[in-house]
């Protein structure tokens, strides 16, 4: 393991059990992404890519196996210790529910700095920093449900990045845009993949996400069907 | 940061938030009027019971109360009158005798019970005048004129300016026996008494039962119903004397006593039920509203969010809608007094107030409401912890809620 390797998983299984029947879900994935890649999962609806994307940040555990991230060992964690690691380590952008609907933008952007106990001051300037690279400044003040859908998914990506985690997990991030708003939220993701060297690790059932890409992880059944570095 | 979103989110579900606080505010209202009706009705029984007939505190020989004997007498009654209307917050206070004897008018005869009363200072203290139902009260000099009670009246067939004949056995063991002229009837709301009692003057009493100077009673009225131990406290100091007894009414009329506290645990019951009603409601808001914020939930727990945070949120929600409930409530209750509306609605409807009996006696009664401290935090507390109590479950359930499963879109 290099330093370069920031979420590496071994024999990585999940059981899930649906009226005492066993759901498999994932059946011993193994598998090492390293620092920065932009990686897409895909593959059919039930593939296990949720299942995945949880186990690997810390939301669920997994039925056997090992997860590590940015070299610790978070599959042995307990609640509390699991919590400060993903507040500290990384940014969730989800399909949906992303934001409080009830706090300002710019405050759901402060959120988990105020969790982290990180000064006023800097907040506030951070908040706006990242608005800018969101291109929502002058959005600050403004409710989420008075922002469009893209505008808000933009919003979820400022709070996933302000806390400069190492690693940014996205379940779906475009599944509720249109295509074109779609093909551009991951255009600006990919830039600031490029331009923070943050590792982007996504799902997606979007062929036009696939194509932006670096890296394709194709899920099925629970096994690894392909893995492969595009252009 | 957690206040703030409990805030927001309490103005961002505006109609649960107004149902809830509606049924906080009725249920506080509620509260607060029962115990506000309770205790004025409490006062009131208790000033009908005691300042309009046995008075607040009662003096006695010592003993006379478990045993009530024609020896054991209260000598020099002025005097002692005087020190007792020296003490602070008495109103006044009036002497009486009692004895039995046997009455007849015509070829009626019955027992009764003599009451030697000061007719000037009975009527201070308690009002004697306004429960003569026929005929007057006593002269204020001796003139051997009788008052009967309604039912020694009618079991003696008695009108107005006959003569009633008194025989007993005086204090010197000789045989007394007088004649009197009833000059009034009176009702004095306790039939049981009123079908014994006749009323003499205090002077004709004394003489006619060779008791010179000295009495059986004397009844004091305080001016504040609340202070009775007290001011028993005080007389007993001032009056530093080991041959009497003073005894406030929740001793001399224990039973009574007794009676007034049963129905105060009626009341407590009732207050248990709105309360339950109250927190059945708000538990199904705040169950609701958990239950529709899971996802909100999941996703703040995802992000590094700590149960116990969370928790927090969800009873902050609660507080500040039962604080401004209670605040609402407590406006309500101090500036518009429901009784008097109340009151007005079931006078003009003709609805008749229920009449409230203890042993016998029947108490008129209105609406008597006080709103005092008790109706007001009494209600505020209760609400305030029941909504909180109620909440804990909902709370808890949004603390533990895990985010995986929350944030499944399907
Ligand atoms: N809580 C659960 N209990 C039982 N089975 C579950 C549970 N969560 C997921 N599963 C099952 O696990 C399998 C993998 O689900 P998962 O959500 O990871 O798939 P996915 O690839 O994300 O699908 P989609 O593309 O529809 O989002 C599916 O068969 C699903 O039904
Ligand atoms: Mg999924």
């Amino acid at each position: 393991m290099t330093s370069q390797q920031v979420i590496v998983t071994e024999d990585l299984t999940k059981t899930y059990s649906a009226n005492d029947v066993p759901v498999y879900a994932l059946r011993g994935i193994n598998l090492t992404i390293a620092a920065g890649e932009f990686t897409a999962i895909v593959g059919p609806s039930g593939s296990g890519k949720t299942t995945f994307l949880n186990i690997i940040s810390g939301l669920d555990q997994p039925t056997e196996g090992k997860v590590w991230l940015s070299k610790e060992l978070i599959s042995n964690m307990n609640g509390r210790q699991l919590s400060d690691f993903r507040r500290d380590n990384i940014g969730f952008i989800f399909q949906a529910y992303n934001l409080i609907p009830v706090l300002t933008v710019g405050e759901n952007i402060e959120y988990i700095m105020l969790l982290q106990g990180i000064p006023k001051i800097e907040r506030h300037q951070r908040v706006v920093d990242i608005l800018e690279v969101v291109g929502l400044a002058g959005y600050i003040d403004r409710k989420p449900p008075q922002l469009s859908g893209g505008q808000q998914q933009r919003v979820a990506i400022a709070r996933a990045m302000v806390s400069q985690p190492t690693i940014i997990l996205a379940d779906e991030p475009t599944a509720n845009l249109d295509s074109k708003t779609g093909s551009e939220l991951l255009e600006m993701m990919y830039q600031l993949n490029k331009k923070t060297g943050m590792t982007f690790v996504f799902s997606t059932h979007d062929q036009a996400v696939m194509d932006r890409a670096q890296r394709l992880i194709t899920l099925k059944d629970g096994l690894i069907d392909s893995d492969n570095m595009q252009e | 940061m957690m206040l703030k979103i409990a805030l927001r989110n309490t103005l961002r579900q505006k109609r649960r938030t107004i149902l809830t606080s509606l049924a906080m505010i009725v249920g506080f209202t509620l509260l607060s009027f029962s115990i506000g009706l309770s205790d004025g009705s409490y006062s009131f029984v208790i000033n009908m019971f005691t300042r309009n007939r046995l008075g607040h505190i009662q003096v006695h020989h010592r003993g006379y109360l478990d045993k009530p004997s024609l020896y054991a007498t209260i000598n020099n009654y002025q005097a002692v009158g005087q020190t007792i209307q020296n003490v602070k917050e008495v109103e006044t206070w009036t002497p009486r005798i009692y004895s039995v004897g046997l009455g007849s008018i015509g070829e009626k005869s019955t027992a009764i019970e003599v009451v030697g009363i000061d007719a000037v200072r009975e009527i201070m203290a308690t009002q004697f005048d306004k429960k003569i139902i026929s005929g007057r009260s006593l002269s204020s000099i001796p003139a051997k004129e009788s008052i009967l009670g309604k039912g020694l009246a009618e079991i003696l067939k008695a009108d107005i300016d006959q003569e009633i004949m008194i025989v007993s056995q005086g204090a010197d063991g000789s045989i007394a026996n007088d004649i009197y002229t009833v000059v009034g009837v009176v009702d004095s709301g306790d039939p049981l008494r009123d079908r014994m009692s006749c009323y003499l003057h205090i002077k004709d009493a004394q003489e006619f039962f060779v008791l010179e100077g000295r009495i059986h009673e004397i009844a004091v009225i305080v001016s504040d119903l609340s202070k009775v131990s007290k001011v028993t406290e005080r007389i007993k100091v001032k009056l530093s004397n080991s041959s009497l007894a003073i005894a406030p009414w929740q001793e001399f009329a224990k039973s009574f006593y007794q009676a007034m506290q049963v129905d105060q645990q009626g009341m407590w019951i009732a207050l248990f039920i709105i309360i339950l009603v109250v927190a059945v409601g708000v538990l199904n808001a705040v169950l609701m509203s958990v239950l529709e914020r899971t996802r909100e939930y999941g996703m703040l727990k995802a992000v590094g969010t700590k149960p116990r945070q969370i928790f927090w949120l969800v009873l902050y929600e609660v507080n500040i809608i039962a604080l401004a409930s209670v605040v609402i409530g407590t406006i309500l209750a101090l500036g518009f007094p429901l009784s008097t509306l109340i009151n007005y609605l079931l006078a003009i409807n003709g609805i008749a107030f229920p009449e409230i009996s203890y042993g016998g006696m029947k108490f008129q009664t209105a609406l008597y409401v006080e709103v005092n401290a008790r109706s007001i935090y009494i209600p505020a507390i209760t609400i305030v912890v029941s909504a909180m109590t109620v909440s804990l479950f909902p709370a808890l359930k949004a603390a533990l809620v895990t985010p995986a499963k929350a944030m499944r879109t399907h």
